[in-house]
């Protein structure tokens, strides 16, 4: 919705969110979920290690138990069997209200409370902790700013004022509030478009980058997996773990034919997910503001031989991009915005570079980096070159964590690092 | 009674898969559509009270409908009209709390059930019968009312409840609130619409009801009614039902009225 | 002593169940085509389907006891007072229902029935009309617990039915039997709506069809 755009053109350049320094590892240590009545159990004795500071993605079918044991982390859903660990501290069997409390949940569509503002969503966590009224307007204020949303404009708005791609992130600013140290995600993107859901992968990325927390995310999309992922496990049914590795190696080695199956084939082209746009060199571009005589900008064009300039706002925000001959129409440059300006973040990946090409009919698009400001221009050749290097490239440097299976059924080929 | 596609309520609005809804020509949302109501009350009622005081009536027309007897019956009206309201509240919302709560779910199909059968007694038979018991007056009248009002209220009470989002629930409890924190700051606010329904109507139920009241000696409006017809009086009569009518639509609005303003904002649907 | 009473009086249970019974479906009847009619006539109409709410709305709130005291007058006492209050009160949640049973039909498999050739007669009859009815029937079945209870209520009015026992039981009051006569009234007057109601959910097992059979 253009109504983020505005909150964007509001919001101050810089943003320091206060975080802790450490996040925390998580063990799942041979946790088991049987539920009464049924034979077999819907998580078989799993053992799982996630660590601190990482974005592990847990991916499976429909129905494999991946959102049962994202759910015994935090315990929604009690563990028949096993301990879980944070950091160092057992936590099976401390209050579970208690251990939520420490603990980041987000679930589909934000799960955000409709008779709530979007402020008391957020500060729902800091309240039950018992943190003053002036902190608790200040910590909002921060997180709204992290997740690109101008505090002013939507702290008092209601959630159904919002689209979903807002209330999604109003959703990971709730989660964030109480600085946990780990955050869980339960298919979180699912319920947007795939522009949306672009941007707010992005967007996660980006928060990730300042607050480096513990993530677990449950997702069926492999391509969100490999995108988002520093680890990545597959289920099978019965949370029964096929493959926990990097998604370089999944993609290089599939365990077996199941991941093969999952990972979809054209497997050679997923390596468009895994760079980014920020790995690749980046075209430099002939610059022009609103307001310069449009004759001038034509003359550096031709003198750089190029046959676009790239207008920026007064943020260095790209505005539009025109070319020689519409730049010949002007007299000067307008400070309209190109609302179809073909427009890729550095962290996005060159799947989305791709796409975003191909929905502009252009061979290049625009690259902007942080605050959105203009970073540089990437083309087709240079995505092409970038995917051949990659292949010849596909190794990671290390080692996964430990991922096991101590289930009754043993099933054949366990292939993780 | 098996429940039909969503809520039934007696007296009540549409039966959907959604629970009901108020029904206010504009909506809830609209302040205007609520000054209709008041406002033909008045003018009813201006027009009676002008009648009142013009027209010819018999010397024992005239003394029953004096202004002071007149006020009187209206007074134990309400009061009998309130007081029932209050106990139903004070018993069925918080049951309906709890018949949503995991372990008593299945309590809850055996309550409905007895509230059901509560409702198709005739409220009329239901006072009586409760005379012959507890004796004449306002609170053998005031239990009777109890029993036939509690319905609605438990219906919507429950309806309410279990109409919040259970992936609200969730998150709430994903959150690290406790059950009750989520009972009281999601799930309740969240049912307050569709409670508030169910409370009006059954504050219209029970004005209607308290009419019956006169027949176990608790006085109100139906006193009008029943004198009328065993004394002949049609003027009588038609003064106690226009009465009565016009009250039962002034508690609906003021029913509309609360439910209205009790709306947490961002529900406004 | 309940039970002496029961086998006395059996004659005049049954007849007073009788008439109870025929009066509440006799009306409902009457209030189904009318409400229907009303409903046919308005639901295309926006406004004129929030006014007909409206009026839903407003008549509910009127007391059934206000409402039989003020016809008294001009109907005078026995069945005309009792039927026309009982098929007023009826109408109102059918109409309701009835059009919000017709306003969840999809234009668009009205327009390809239309598109197919069907006249507008046809296609509510045959199209709209079953795919309203369940929500409609619901309608039915609320309107027919509600007029049970102001069926008896209509006694008052000297109308037929089982609100006579409990009236004479409560003008005899402590008097022989007058307890029995009570209870009879109300009893019945449960009976019979729970009889009712199966009455009806088996009509609408019989006539919803299938693919739009909500499971309970």
């Amino acid at each position: 919705m253009s109504a983020t755009n505005n909150a964007l053109a509001e919001a101050p350049e810089s943003v320091t969110v206060s975080t802790s320094a450490t996040s925390t590892s998580i063990l799942l240590d041979e946790v088991t979920k049987r539920y009464p009545g049924q034979a077999k159990a819907a998580v078989d004795g799993i053992t799982l290690e996630i660590p601190a500071g990482k974005i592990v993605m847990l991916v499976g079918p429909s129905g494999c138990g991946k959102t049962t044991t994202l759910k015994m982390i935090n315990r929604l859903i009690e563990p028949t069997e096993g301990r879980i660990k944070l950091g160092d501290e057992d936590v099976t069997t401390i209050d579970g209200d208690e251990l939520r409390r420490r603990m980041g949940y987000v679930i589909q569509a934000g799960g955000l409370f409709p008779h709530m503002t979007v402020a008391s969503n957020i500060g729902l966590v800091p309240k039950m902790l018992g943190w003053p009224k002036a902190k608790i307007a200040a910590r909002v204020d921060e997180l709204l700013e992290l997740v690109s949303l101008d505090p002013a404009a939507y702290r008092d708005r209601y959630p159904r004022e919002l689209s979903g791609g807002q209330q999604q992130r109003v959703g990971v600013a709730r989660a964030l509030a109480a600085d946990p140290p780990v955050l869980l995600m339960d298919e979180p993107f699912g319920a947007v478009d795939p522009i949306t859901r672009q941007r707010l992968q992005d967007e996660l990325l980006k928060i990730q980058d300042e607050v480096q927390k513990t993530m677990v995310i449950v997702t069926h999309d492999f391509d969100e997996a490999v995108k988002l992922g520093d680890w990545i496990v597959v289920f099978s049914e019965g949370a029964h773990i096929v493959q926990y590795d990097s998604p370089e190696r999944i993609l290089a080695e599939p365990a077996n034919e199941f991941v093969e199956n999952f990972i979809g084939s054209g497997a050679g082209l997923k390596q468009l997910t895994l760079n980014r746009v920020k790995d690749v060199a980046l075209a430099d571009a002939i610059i022009g503001h609103p307001g310069e005589a449009a004759v001038d900008v034509l003359e550096r064009i031709v003198a750089a031989g190029h046959d676009h300039a790239v207008i920026l706002d007064d943020r260095q925000r790209p505005l539009s991009w025109p070319s020689r001959r519409q730049l010949g129409r002007l007299t000067t440059i307008s400070a309209s915005a190109d609302p179809e300006l073909p427009v890729v973040g550095q962290g996005s990946t060159l799947n989305d570079a791709l796409d975003t090409m191909l929905v502009s009919n252009a061979g290049a698009a625009l690259v902007t980096g942080r605050r959105d400001s203009f970073a540089g221009v990437i083309t087709v050749e240079v995505i092409m070159d970038a995917i051949a290097t990659a292949r010849a490239n596909a190794r990671g440097t290390a080692v996964a964590p430990v991922g096991t299976n101590t289930d009754s059924l043993q099933i054949v080929t366990d292939g993780a690092a | 009674m098996t429940d039909t596609l969503g809520a039934e309520t007696t007296r009540g609005e549409t039966a959907l898969a959604e629970p009901v809804r108020g029904d206010v020509p504009g909506g809830a949302r609209s302040w205007r559509g609520l000054l209709i109501q008041p406002i033909v009350v008045a003018l009813i009622l201006a027009g009676f009270v002008v009648w009142l005081a013009t027209a010819h009536l018999s010397p024992t027309e005239r003394s029953t409908l004096n202004p002071h007897d007149l006020l009187a019956y209206t007074g134990q009206h309400l009061a009998l009209t309130f007081v029932s309201a209050a106990i139903v509240l004070v018993i069925t919302v918080p049951l309906g709390i709890l018949l949503t709560r995991r372990p008593f779910v299945r309590a809850s199909g055996v309550i409905l059930a007895l509230a059901n059968v509560g409702q198709a007694a005739p409220a009329v038979g239901l006072i009586v019968l409760l005379a012959f018991w507890l004796g004449f007056g306002f609170w053998a009248a005031v239990v009777a009312l109890v029993v036939y009002a509690a319905l609605p209220v438990l219906r919507n009470t429950m309806i309410g409840i279990q109409s919040v989002d259970e992936r609200l629930v969730e998150a709430g409890r994903g959150m690290g609130m406790s059950a009750l924190a989520v009972l009281i700051r999601v799930e309740l606010p969240l049912a307050v619409p569709v409670m508030l329904v169910g409370i009006r109507t059954a504050l219209v139920l029970l004005v209607g009801s308290a009419a019956l009241a006169t027949f176990v000696g608790a006085g109100g409006l139906g006193l009008l009614i029943t004198t009328g017809v065993n004394l002949f009086l049609p003027r009588v009569l038609i003064s106690g039902a226009l009465l009565t009518a016009l009250l039962a639509l002034l508690v609906d609005w003021a029913g509309r009225v609360v439910e209205h303003y009790a709306r947490p904002k961002g529900l406004q649907a | 002593m309940l039970w002496n009473f029961l086998v006395d009086r059996w004659g005049q249970i049954w007849f007073a169940s009788w008439q109870h019974f025929s009066l509440v479906v006799q009306s409902l009847a009457l209030a189904v085509l009318i409400a229907m009619l009303i409903a046919f006539l308005v639901y295309r109409v926006p406004q004129l389907s929030s006014i007909a709410n409206g009026v839903s709305a407003v008549g509910l709130t009127i007391p059934s006891f206000a409402l039989i005291g003020l016809l008294i007058t001009p109907l005078g006492f026995g069945v005309a007072p009792s039927v026309f209050v009982v098929t007023f009160f009826a109408v109102l949640p059918i109409l309701r229902n009835a059009i919000v049973g017709l306003g969840t039909v999809d234009r668009s498999v009205v327009e390809s029935a239309r598109g197919i050739g069907m006249s507008r007669l046809r296609v509510l009859f045959t199209i709209e009309f079953p795919i309203a009815w369940p929500i409609i029937l619901t309608g039915v079945r609320i309107s027919a617990q509600m007029v049970m209870g102001i069926a008896a209520v209509a006694a008052y009015a000297l109308g037929p039915g089982l609100g006579g026992f409990i009236f004479s039981g409560l003008s005899r009051l402590g008097g022989a039997n007058s307890l029995e006569s009570v209870v009879v009234g109300v009893v019945g007057v449960i009976v019979l709506a729970l009889i009712l109601d199966l009455l009806l959910l088996g009509l609408g097992r019989l006539t919803i069809s299938r693919g739009i059979r909500v499971s309970h």
